[in-house]
């Protein structure tokens, strides 16, 4: 008599079972947190654990990149230490080491200096990027547990980097303001005139300016106050005016303030500080 | 489309295997389901690189979606069932990761899984040139997914002719990859298979 239902055949079927429920549960867990608009549990578990990973990645990826800056800066330094570098290989590289560090120096007291004016800012680094490319975001290394919240500012000694839009425990992700959605209040400085910002998915352009203000290449460009930023953070200068015939509105495209290639330190300021603080004074 | 029996495909493989892989008639790109473990640790390299690199290799604002690369391996070798599963885990973790995306990513891998896991043991799979342009199509399938699955979230994508520009960078990038892959990657393989 030939069985009509083997054991392999029941595997095969609990199998198929667990996949359905698998992927029913994924969906569900998924669209529940996008309803409430709260990270699922699956984002909680995912950010914690590549928090470790993207933190470790950061850190290999400084180190090389402080050997590369070691290595470029040789030549310099033979010329220099010649005699040293004969005698004793372990002094260059100690050497290149110092070097990198007397280089990140400046950077480091830029973000002092500007936490100092930004009291209760959260100092964070930039730990990852949007794993397709499509947002212009970056992931921080400091979540909820350091205090950020959703919409946040966040600054670096240079001016406006973007705002918090998602907070897990140990992450938050930060779209930029050269990001397309992106929309910041600002305020041409010379003239006070008034527009929004939004990328343009690698710079910033000034859209809503009225058709009467006497826009100059060269302008500097700043935050009004709104719901992340305080007035007066440096969003870029004028680098193109567009001042069409007939139109409502004249726009302008800014050279942004901070160079977005290469973000590695920024300060969170938290909305509820934005309130009680004077305008940071420049660095320079 | 017809289905190649456990037996063809061992059979096919050993042919493979008994030959030097570029001598091989049937190369058998798919030869068989990958180990569980394999693909866990191809899908988190595949996030941890992305994550972390995504603007340093983005050419013309696009990166290479090694994610869509190991789900369209992985759904092809196993099947429709399967794929989706790995598809949606590796969207939910994708979705995690970016942040503001919602569940747009876990929906489009997801799908990016099914279609792939359709062609799983079909002719198709054993054709170089079809899988390569099978990633491209599939690259283009799951943006196209994204960007429904975002809207139906009330949350267009702003600059849509950029984004289609990157999607069609994203869709070549990633073929070349595979071509890369399947052409190096089997090769070596073949060759330690042959060894052995």
């Amino acid at each position: 008599m030939v069985p009509i239902f083997t054991y392999r055949d029941e595997r095969k079927l609990f199998a198929v079972i667990g996949a359905v429920i698998v992927a029913a549960l994924i969906a569900l867990v998924q669209l529940d947190a996008a309803k409430s608009g709260k990270p699922s549990i699956i984002a909680d578990a995912v950010t914690s654990t590549a928090f470790v990973l993207q933190s470790t990645v950061a850190a290999v990826g400084g180190a090389v990149h402080g050997v590369g800056a070691g290595i470029a800066a040789a030549p310099h330094l033979a010329a220099q230490n010649a005699e040293l570098r004969e005698k004793n290989r372990a002094l260059r590289s100690e050497n290149a080491r110092l070097r990198e560090a007397l280089a990140l120096a400046p950077e480091a007291t830029e973000i002092a200096r500007t936490t100092a004016a930004l009291p209760g800012g959260i100092d964070a680094s930039t730990i990852g990027y949007d794993p397709e490319n499509i947002d212009r975001e970056i992931t921080l290394d400091r979540g909820s547990r350091a205090g950020i919240a959703a919409d946040d500012g966040v600054v670096n000694e240079d001016g406006v980097v973007g705002r918090i839009v998602t907070v897990t425990p140990l992450e938050s992700t930060v779209l930029l303001v050269t990001d397309g959605a992106s929309k910041v209040p600002a305020v041409v400085q010379r003239g006070r005139w008034w527009g929004i910002a939004t990328g343009t998915n690698g710079r910033i352009r000034i859209e809503y300016i009225s058709q009467d203000a006497k826009l100059r290449i060269g302008d500097a460009v700043v935050t009004g106050a709104g719901r992340s930023f305080r007035a007066g953070l440096p969003l870029g200068t004028i680098s193109r005016i567009d001042h069409p015939d007939g139109a409502l509105y004249q726009s302008a495209l800014l050279e942004p303030a901070v160079a977005f290639g290469r973000i590695s330190r920024v300060i969170v300021v938290p909305r509820t500080s934005i309130d009680d603080v004077a305008p940071a004074p420049r660095g320079d | 489309m017809p289905v190649r029996s456990d037996e063809d495909i061992a059979r096919t493989r050993a042919f493979w295997v008994a030959n030097r892989p570029s001598e091989s008639a049937a190369p058998a790109y798919v030869p068989g389901a990958p180990v569980w473990w394999h693909a866990a640790l191809a899908l988190i390299a595949a996030l941890v690189v992305q994550a972390s690199f995504s603007q340093t290799i983005a050419f013309r604002g696009a990166t290479v979606s090694f994610v869509t690369l190991v789900v369209a391996w992985y759904g092809i070798r196993t099947g429709t069932l399967s794929g989706l599963v790995f598809g949606l885990i590796a969207g939910a973790c994708e979705d995690a990761l970016a942040g503001s995306s919602g569940v747009a990513w876990t929906f489009a891998t997801g799908l990016a899984g099914l279609v792939a896991g359709a062609f799983a043991r079909s002719w198709l799979s054993d054709i170089k040139a079809a899988l390569i342009a099978g990633v491209a199509v599939l690259s283009l399938v799951r943006y196209a997914a994204f960007v429904v699955a975002l809207q139906m979230q009330n949350r267009p994508l702003a600059m849509p002719e950029t984004h289609l520009h990157a999607a069609l960078w994203q869709a070549a990038l990633n073929a070349l990859v595979a071509f890369l892959a399947l052409q190096f990657g089997l090769e070596i393989g073949g060759r330690l298979a042959h060894r052995r």
